[in-house]
């Protein structure tokens, strides 16, 4: 039985699981923990990262990040990177909702001119942007502008004055992954996502106004790089992915990779690991499909955020561009993407599975927009509804270490089930307030599922990755309304 | 036992007793509990266990489980009718396959479905189903969680002394 006592310590915040733990293992699994996080993982991650560490064409190490727990084949907090020769694509790597992500705005409003509207802004933006069970977009498009959308994510949108020109570069890949494919996407898929192009989601999915925490503003130089400019500044984040459109492509071809893998000989030892080699149809297939999920994720964040400009202009009565509401950045994760990395003294491309897990690319790096090339990634990490979210920065140690990879959030410790039995969800919404927490949600039940207590404690988390000098930290942001789904 | 219920009323508990009550048996005894909410499962989502004396109340037990994640449904009425044919491969990848398509009906046709009724035919693999239910309206009915798939964790239909049981995982 695999657990953290089979992990060594190898420096102050990195442990290793050999491959003689298991048989089959072909690299070495490395977590990133405290101590104190080690102990708290489940035992389902230290399974899982060394489960993942026997697919085939694994380079260098199975790796879990510091808010990782148990997931469906990977764990959530898991990175590998595969050949592209010998190496395999999972569903299971990338998770249901594919291009799940975070995207943050900045405006030049203080906390003091925001305060008095909070409530109107959130009740306005419950309005604009549908939550919840069974709801539709407000985006409506036909089949062919989806399979645009499709293809070209961001770019499209901006064409279609869904968004201003510098929003494309300002998000990972610059607004949209090259390599999608319409054709392999099936019809269900595209009807379930085509009505859902403008909505938020359930689960932990939110849209929240935030305000910079002056006692948490680590780095004043790097915000400054990235438009935060003063210690009372607002901004806002959201966090959603591709809805029903890629959670069908998950389901698809998890059905597909579930038979293609007696062809083709690979044996693994959870039905959800179910993978297929990069190199075959199967796996090229799904590339295909899963691109296009990630490029109409990329659309959604922008639809919504489209949304955002047009709130804040409608309750303080000004052009969103005289509020500076730019887009700092949007990331991925929950993705697979052919990026260039160094390996073994060599440049090659590598197919990087980030499940639960933040592209941190170091300064320097040419896919980073220009402005921030010399300084490096924005990497952005969300909390819980109520212990806030950061606002890191990737490093050039990130890519010579975890393939440009950082962690992704905090990571759930109490079930659903569990913290809907201890917390009311109207109580919850009570307390929040008193707090300074505007919360609206499409349901109480979702709201306590929600909870704060639930989650792992954000903070070490984003301190583990820091002391690992896999992402540095700029600033921590504190919530001040917040929209659930 | 009782009393262990009455401690544990918010937990899987009520829902194995509001499924006995509710669920329609067609005059057999409720000896089986149809489906109970495993909470300990998968932290960020929900996974139910189900059970039946048949295939058809097997497929109808996780059809009315998935459909409690995603509403109350004590709030839905049965005013349209719709139906799903499906065939598969084995027994395993048609519950799978049925499961997800309630899913894509609640996504594009926004319908959730108070009864349901299925007939599994086991030698194809295939189903029909009837199911009686209503568009969703977010002023008339408690909604819930917004399934967004079917895992295949721990997932497969087993054979037991009393007759079938499941376990389905969905991701949250």
């Amino acid at each position: 039985m695999i657990n953290s006592s089979s992990a060594k310590q190898i420096s102050d915040v990195v442990w290793e699981i050999p491959p003689s733990a298991k048989p089959g293992m072909r690299v070495p699994a490395r977590i990133y923990a405290t101590k104190e996080l080690l102990a708290g993982m489940d035992n389902g991650v230290f399974e899982q990262v060394t489960n993942v560490a026997s697919l085939p064409g694994i380079m260098r190490y199975s790796y879990a990040m510091a808010d990782a727990h148990w997931g469906y084949g990977f764990p959530i907090g898991g990175v590998a990177a595969f050949d592209l020769e010998t190496g395999v694509i999972s569903p299971g790597g990338i998770g249901f909702d594919v291009n799940c992500g975070m995207r943050l705005i900045r405006t030049n409003l203080t906390f003091d001119e925001v305060k008095p509207r909070v409530k109107d802004l959130v009740d306005l933006l419950f309005r604009l942007v549908p939550a919840g069970v069974g709801v539709k977009g407000f985006l409506k498009v036909n089949q062919s502008q989806f399979e645009e959308i499709m293809k070209y994510g961001v770019k499209w949108c901006v064409e279609n004055d869904l968004g201003w020109p510098d929003d494309v570069s300002h998000v990972e890949e610059g607004g949209y992954i090259k390599g999608a494919d319409p054709t392999k996407v099936s019809r269900q898929a595209s009807s379930r996502g085509i009505s859902q192009l403008g909505t938020l989601g359930s689960g932990n999915h939110y849209l929240e106004i935030q305000v910079v925490d002056p006692s948490r503003y680590f780095d004043t130089k790097l915000g400054k790089a990235f438009g935060i400019e003063r210690e009372d500044q607002v901004l806002v984040m959201i966090h959603c992915g591709s809805r029903g459109f890629g959670h069908q492509i998950g389901s698809d071809y998890l059905r597909i990779f579930d038979g293609a893998m007696r062809k083709y000989n690979i044996e693994v030892r959870d039905r959800e690991l179910a993978c297929a080699p990069f190199s075959s149809k199967e796996g090229g297939d799904y590339y295909g499909a899963m691109v296009c999920a990630a490029n109409m994720a990329f659309t959604n964040r922008q639809v919504i955020v489209h949304r955002v400009r047009d709130a804040f202009g409608q309750v303080f009565h000004k052009e969103p561009e005289a509020m500076d509401m730019h887009l700092i950045y949007d990331v991925c994760h929950n993705i697979a993407k052919v990026e260039k990395h160094s390996y073994e003294g060599k440049n090659v491309e590598a197919l990087v599975h980030r499940k639960g897990a933040t592209r941190s690319f170091g300064p320097g790096h040419p896919d980073i927009p220009a402005p921030y090339r010399k300084v490096g990634q924005p990497v952005i990490i969300g909390g819980s509804m109520e212990t806030g979210s950061y606002l890191l920065i990737g490093t050039q140690k990130a890519m010579e270490e975890t393939f440009g990879s950082t962690a992704h959030g905090s990571g759930r410790t109490m079930s659903r089930t569990a913290a809907k039995r201890n917390i009311r969800g109207d109580v919850l919404q009570r307390q929040m307030q008193e707090r300074g927490i505007y919360v609206k949600a499409a349901t109480m039940d979702g709201l306590a599922e929600e909870a704060g207590v639930a989650y792992k404690d954000i903070s070490q988390v984003v301190e583990t990755m820091d002391r690992a000098g896999i992402s540095k930290k700029v600033v921590a942001l504190r919530p001040i309304g917040n929209i659930k789904g | 036992m009782s009393v262990d219920m009455n401690r544990a009323s918010k937990d899987g508990v009520r829902f194995r007793l509001r499924a006995i009550k509710s669920f329609e048996w067609g005059g057999a005894q409720p000896m089986v509990v149809p489906y109970e909410f495993l909470p300990d499962v998968a932290l960020a989502d929900i996974a139910f266990e189900a059970n039946s004396r048949t295939l058809n109340g097997l497929f109808q037990s996780c059809a009315i489980a998935l459909t409690e994640v995603m509403v109350d449904r004590k709030t839905l009425k049965p005013r349209s009718r719709k139906e799903i044919s499906l065939s598969s491969e084995t027994l395993d990848t048609l519950l799978y396959d049925f499961l997800t398509e309630m899913i894509i009906m609640k996504d594009v046709i926004s319908f959730l479905a108070k009864r349901v009724t299925v007939r599994v035919d086991p030698t194809r693999p295939s189903l029909k189903c009837e199911l009686g239910g209503e568009t969703i309206s977010r002023s008339r009915h408690k909604l819930r969680n917004d399934v967004k798939a079917v895992t295949m964790h721990m997932f497969g239909i087993k054979k037991t002394p009393e007759g079938w049981a499941t376990t389905v995982v969905l991701d949250i």
